[in-house]
């Protein structure tokens, strides 16, 4: 979908939900742009994926092994959680009560299906990190996280070939943003999430 | 560009009448309006000639009709007439209407052999009152468009009279695609029927034959009564509506008889999705609808209905709403009672024990519905109508090796 079509939606009133992508750990955090589609305060913002698509929404499903409550006044719940090729930071504030009621009950670890927001922060020392705002997490079987290797494997090898054949706009800022991007590299990444799954 | 050609044809059209026109200036006319202001040439004709009449003092051209009462010449097919045009027809009052405004004396519809068309009698005409079932000559009616849908508007210029006919009418249903915005008949079948969203609705929900669907609407008029889902009815005389480039049919005054036996219905309508439940919406588990007959809305926590207030006598039901994700669209999902319980294996009356002995009530049932479909990978088939899947069925996917087989070698091919 263009950035085009998300406005024209806006003004007709007719709300058009951005989708979540499926994208592994080890490409998000390679994020290193991130951008705003729109002038209004309330536009959404994009990260970029190297492999050229915008992520306004992602949709995750890994062990989440770690969780930890934040904060005094303002209570978080930071948490991370692990697919075949690395780590996702998940957090969830008091903005997404939901989220954060549903991270507490969670046992680690577990099986869980994320869906958030994607946001990169630069560090002090200069190193980038991509956190993803939970907007609602649930404990979910090991089959759901196969099929999500699949998903997320077939969407990733999509995107690979579309940035060797295609030129969407999208796509030509990711070559800019991502000079140094080797597909190879991404191909095996894919190979190595879906070589984990034991038949 | 040349201006004689359009010229020559006003110059025609007034020398009929014994009047000389000055081509020169005429000419003059057309080009200043066509290569300065842009205008369309049959539009700048159109323009031109309506000024020289004016000049005559011509009344307005009138294509048919003009010739005079009593002629038969401009007589024409219903299916014929076009917006615009000043008819004479002959036809049958199939339906009258109670007029919506006081400057209107009746409404309905008459129909002939190739057709069907609204009629309205303003009240200013002093027409004889028409009567249901009647045939009558109409002349020099004038016909116009109400949103989109052409209307034959008797006038005080209009003169009407019975004819002595009494042929029955039996008009040929349209394949559903063919509808276009006036009035048309159908044979077809209740595929579904949505909750009311209004206290004047009787029933809405969707129609449908081999050729496509329609959504339909019955508006509360004494005698109107429901349509059965699942059954087939010959529906002659409904009104089609145009709104948002979309169709639809008022059954309001239309004639309607159920048909014995079944039709096919078109089924590529029924479109399969797949994705991930990324978000269950509030409003979604176990909710209580009004009980009062034809509304069906459901009620606040308070057990308040926006038309009918409290109802203390609610009835339960399940359903849930979310939106469904493939990763490239989102698919806004409203899942009914049966496809509910089949997915999160509580049933309504498990649902009802739930609300009614746990001290979070209805909450807990949202809350045990959610942890069970939230994050699911799930095959939906349904029926998408204004970016809303009505889902029949819904299943949890399954991992298939032979898939995971493919990927593999999609991925370990090229390095």
């Amino acid at each position: 979908m263009s950035a085009k079509d998300t406005e024209m939606g806006r003004r007709d009133g007719s709300f058009e939900r951005e989708p979540a992508r499926r994208v592994f750990a080890s490409e998000l955090r390679e994020c290193r742009y991130q951008f705003r589609d729109g002038e209004d305060e309330k536009s959404p913002t994009f990260v970029l994926l190297p492999t050229g698509e915008r992520s306004n929404r992602i949709f995750l499903v890994g062990t989440l092994t770690e969780k930890t409550r934040q904060g005094e006044q303002n209570i978080f719940y930071r948490g991370r959680v692990i697919d075949p090729t690395g780590t996702f930071f998940i957090m969830a504030g008091s903005y997404q009560p939901e989220a954060m009621q549903q991270m507490a009950k969670i046992e680690t670890p577990a099986f869980v299906a994320v869906t958030g927001k994607p946001n990169l922060y630069q560090k002090p020392d200069g190193s980038y990190l991509v956190s993803v705002r939970v907007e609602s997490i649930t404990v979910v079987d090991k089959e759901t996280r196969d099929l999500w290797l699949l998903d997320t494997a077939t969407r990733t090898l999509d995107r690979i070939d579309a940035l060797a054949t295609s030129t969407t706009p999208d796509i030509l800022k990711a070559k800019e943003q991502y000079p140094t991007l080797d597909l190879a590299t991404h191909r095996r990444m894919v190979y190595d999430a879906l070589a984990q799954i034991k038949i | 560009m040349d201006y004689s050609e359009a010229t020559e044809r006003i110059s025609r059209k007034f020398k009929k009448s014994g009047n000389e026109i000055n081509r020169e200036k005429v000419e003059g006319k057309l080009r200043r309006l066509i290569e300065e202001f842009g205008v369309q040439p049959a539009e700048a004709e159109r323009s031109v000639s309506n000024e020289l009449a004016k000049e005559f003092n011509i009344p307005p051209a009138s294509p048919q009709g003009s010739s005079g009462t009593g002629s038969a010449t401009g007589q024409k097919a219903i299916a014929d007439v076009c917006p615009g045009d000043w008819v004479t027809l002959e036809g049958k009052v199939v339906s009258l209407a109670p007029p919506a405004s006081p400057a209107i004396a009746q409404s309905g519809i008459v129909a002939d052999e190739s057709g069907a068309i609204r009629f309205v009698v303003w009240a200013k005409s002093n027409a004889p009152k028409i009567k249901e079932g009647a045939w009558y000559r109409i002349e020099s009616a004038v016909v116009d468009e109400y949103k989109n849908i052409p209307n034959l508007k008797v006038h005080s210029g209009t003169t009407i009279k019975e004819i002595d006919k009494t042929d029955p009418l039996i008009p040929s249903p349209l394949p559903v695609k063919d509808l276009r915005p006036g009035i048309g008949s159908v044979r077809a079948k209740v595929i579904q029927e949505w909750d009311v969203t209004h206290d004047r609705m009787l029933q809405s929900g969707i129609v449908g034959d081999e050729t496509g669907t329609i959504k339909f609407i019955i508006w509360k008029e004494q005698g109107k009564e429901k349509l059965a889902v699942g059954s087939v009815y010959s529906i002659f005389y409904a009104q089609v509506d145009e709104f948002n480039e979309r169709l639809s049919l008022n059954l309001t005054s239309a004639t309607i008889m159920q048909e014995e036996g079944d039709i096919a219905t078109i089924t590529g309508g029924d479109a399969e999705i797949r994705g991930a439940i990324v978000h269950i919406a509030p409003g979604s588990g176990i909710i209580k609808r009004c009980p009062v007959e034809g509304c069906n809305r459901a009620l606040s926590r308070q057990n308040y209905c926006p038309i009918h207030e409290i109802q203390p006598n609610f009835v339960y039901d399940l359903r849930i709403k979310g939106w469904l994700d493939d990763g490239e669209r989102t698919h806004n999902l409203l899942l009914k009672r049966d496809v509910v319980e089949a997915l999160t294996g509580i049933n309504l009356d498990q649902a009802k024990e739930i609300a009614e002995n746990n001290p979070l009530g209805m909450d807990e049932v949202f809350l045990q519905m959610r942890e069970k479909v939230l994050g699911r990978y799930v095959a939906c088939k349904g029926r998408e109508i204004e970016n809303r899947v009505l889902v029949n069925s819904c299943e949890r996917m399954h991992f298939e090796s032979g898939e995971h087989t493919k990927l593999l070698n999609r991925a370990g091919g090229a390095s």
